[in-house]
């Protein structure tokens, strides 16, 4: 390393400053303890010289105050100057004036022109052939009253369309009997189309025979099937599940002919082949 | 829909591969009784007939000779139209009552309710020219429901000539179809695209679904093959030849001209369009194999889906969802079968077990693809190609056509209930055909005379 000194002991340098010294050493030896020796003698001397009658801090009136001045030359902060004059005042200051808005006056109807209305081109007129008349619609009447005129027995509940199918009957009523007659052939399709994606072979025959299960579904507007669900369950459950799945393979039965929705009941019985 | 649920449940089970059992599964499949196992058979929907549907001739409502050709174009469309759309049982004209009632007063409907007509819908109307305008009033009336009769009433009026009275008579059919179908549309006022060769050349051309008005629809005066319409009726995909091979050509329907479509190295064929009409898979030997590409409607972002050995072709989306791919993939020995995949390339399933598959079409509402298949393909093979559907989640397939010689590029319907394909009697290809027929198989006749070939049904 080029940093470290070629000796590592700097002895050399003190015996060099030494020997350079050593023929004044035994005079200012001398002067030293001399000047020591006078330095102590005058202690004493002074300390036998001194009274020693009054010591501070005793009982003597005249003497014994201790003075202690502050040093003003470090800048303290400036003590702050209480302003108390405000509560004080004679004049109170006057109150600030403020301008009050101005509202705008709502313009009245006249100030608005009226534009007066383009008049439109006429139209030539063209010689259409004339229309033949449209047909008339049957007129709708209210449903027959469900309940026999005389009497307390309640009207038979008819199905409103009824599929045979190989081993079960597929019937339909949809809940709005006034859209059931007007749009029978609606309900029609529906049936077909239901019954169509009946498997009856999912459910189990032996349990399933003679049983009834009753479906509960909405047909919207666009004709797309919603809500389904079993409503009156058939005691065979494989009866139930294939009778759901009939109604769910159905994306939509087309646009309904009237009206927003309607609600159809579907029956599925299971008869022996 | 009915007959397509029909098939469902009439799908045979997929035959078994093991090759040593063979000579036991063709003894097994002569007993007659073991053979009536191998099918699923159930009638449910039998009972849920077909509606009896009488369609009445028109009453003239002017005498002159113009109007009686138009009543007659008008009375033979709307009676085929009904009896095409597989959901009727037409009563023959030679049972309808002689009056021909014109309006919902003069019809009397016991008569038609009653036997022999025995109908249960009867559509009638009136039909008459005014100047050079064509009126027709067409009605369709519930003979069941004597309270509520009226179902349908509707009122055209259009230029007199034939090509009118014949699209009045495929609306009327479709308003018809659309109320006593279960809620699917009627698709008489579908198009088909397909290849005409003529002279030395391939052209694309359109005809309406039951074969009129056939025309050209490109001059392009080269081979194009393998059309596909957009889905909205817009632009016309095919694959053409030019001086770089096979490209993928546009063709807008309402331009009436070819619009520019990016072309790229390579063979490029089989263009199909996603259900929204935003994406077009093609086949394309761009990067060395024949791979499955899938480029926007414009030709730009094309990235490939495929990297399989051999080649891969004929894609097409699943319409139902647009999230899966049907294709044919040649795979290592050539032979090509048909697979499924999700539209990133994921989930690849094979569907067919064997044979030669190609020219897949899936179902509009993605429950079944159908195919052409040669199922005993190979060197003195009996097998014919013929075509096939199968169930996409069960894979058990169905026959279609049987001796009817080699079938080709099946195409579904927009309503699902007819297949469109090419046939050939004598199997070559100057003989082909275009055939049309119910998703079950019935009903099988042609559409147009040989020289047609690739058809491909308009969405809509």
């Amino acid at each position: 390393m080029s940093t470290r000194p070629a000796n590592p002991h700097p002895a050399g340098i003190w015996t060099r400053h030494r020997s350079a010294t050593t023929p004044a050493l035994g005079v200012d030896l001398t002067l030293a303890v001399l000047l020591h020796a006078a330095v102590v003698a005058a202690l004493f001397g002074v300390a036998l010289l001194h009274p020693h009658g009054k010591t501070w801090g005793d009982q003597n009136p005249v003497a014994g105050s201790i003075q202690a001045s502050m040093v003003s030359a470090i800048p303290l902060p400036p003590k702050p100057v209480v302003e108390d004059k405000v509560l004080a005042s004679d004049s109170p200051s006057p109150a600030p004036i403020t301008a009050h808005e101005k509202t705008i006056p709502p313009p009245t109807p006249r100030d608005i022109p009226i534009l007066a209305k383009p008049t439109k081109p006429l139209k030539p007129t063209v010689d259409h052939p004339p229309t033949p008349t449209p047909p008339k619609h049957a007129e709708l009447k209210p449903p027959p009253p469900t309940k026999a005129a005389t009497g307390e027995t309640s009207g038979m509940r008819l199905a409103q369309s009824t599929a045979q199918l190989k081993n079960g009957t597929a019937s339909i009523t949809v809940q709005d009997r006034n859209f059931g007659a007007r749009f029978a052939y609606y309900v029609d399709q529906v049936n077909r189309r239901v019954s169509s994606e009946w498997l009856t072979q999912t459910a189990d025959p032996r349990a399933s025979l003679g049983k009834r299960a009753t479906i509960l579904f909405d047909i919207d507007r666009d004709g797309v099937p919603s809500n389904i669900r079993v409503e009156t369950r058939s005691g065979s459950p494989t009866l139930d599940i294939s009778a759901l799945r009939a109604v769910q393979r159905v994306d939509h039965f087309g646009p309904l002919p009237q009206g927003d929705h309607i609600t159809v009941e579907f029956s599925f019985d299971y008869v022996q082949q | 829909m009915e007959k397509m649920l029909n098939l469902a449940r009439r799908m045979r089970t997929r035959p078994d591969l093991r090759w040593n059992l063979l000579p036991l599964a063709m003894a097994l499949l002569i007993s007659p009784v073991l053979r009536a196992q191998d099918w699923f058979k159930t009638e449910t929907s039998t009972g849920a007939g077909t509606i009896r549907m009488a369609a009445a001739n028109f009453k003239p409502q002017s005498p002159d000779p113009q109007s009686a050709a138009l009543k007659r174009t008008f009375d033979a469309v709307l009676y085929a139209d009904l009896a095409n759309a597989g959901l009727f049982d037409m009563v023959s004209k030679s049972l309808l009552p002689t009056s021909t009632p014109g309006s919902p007063s003069e019809i009397q409907l016991p008569q038609w309710s009653g036997a022999p007509t025995s109908a249960a819908m009867v559509a009638f109307g009136s039909l008459g020219t005014q100047g050079d305008h064509l009126i027709v009033n067409g009605f369709l009336f519930d003979a069941k429901n004597t309270q509520f009769p009226q179902i349908l009433a509707k009122q055209y009026n259009e230029q007199a000539s034939d090509d009118q009275a014949r699209q009045i008579a495929h609306r009327f059919a479709d308003e018809i179809i659309l109320r006593l179908g279960g809620g699917v549309s009627g698709i008489a006022e579908t198009k088909i695209y397909y290849v005409h060769l003529a002279g030395g050349a391939k052209e694309i051309w359109e005809m309406d679904y039951d074969g009129a008005n056939q025309h050209p629809v490109t001059h392009l005066g080269t081979t194009s093959i393998s059309p596909r319409v957009s889905p909205d009726n817009s632009r016309l995909a095919f694959s053409s030849l030019d001086r770089s091979g096979f490209q993928i050509k546009m063709y807008s329907l309402l331009l009436g001209r070819m619009v520019t479509f990016p072309s790229s190295g390579g063979t490029n064929l089989s263009p199909a369009w996603s259900p929204n009409g935003h994406d077009l898979a093609f086949s394309s030997s761009r990067s060395g194999d024949p791979e499955i590409w899938i480029a926007d409607a414009s030709g730009g972002a094309a990235r490939r889906i495929t990297n399989r050995k051999g080649p891969d072709v004929s894609p097409v989306f699943n319409p139902r969802t647009g999230a899966q791919l049907a294709w044919a993939s040649g795979g290592t020995n050539g032979i090509p079968q048909i697979f499924i995949m999700d539209s990133d390339g994921s989930n690849i399933t094979r569907m067919t077990d064997g044979g030669y598959a190609t020219s897949p079409s899936w179902s509009p509402n993605g429950q079944f693809l159908t195919f052409a298949w040669n199922r005993k393909y190979g060197p003195g093979a009996p097998g014919g190609q013929d075509i096939y559907i199968m169930e996409v989640a069960t894979r058990k397939w169905i026959q279609l056509t049987h001796d009817n010689g080699r079938c080709d590029y099946p195409s579904w319907s927009p309503d699902g209930r007819h297949i469109v394909y090419a046939s050939s009697p004598n199997g070559r290809m100057d003989g082909m055909k275009i055939w049309s027929m119910l998703a079950d198989g019935t009903q099988q006749r042609p559409l147009s005379a040989t020289g047609s070939d690739m058809p491909n049904w308009s969405w809509k």
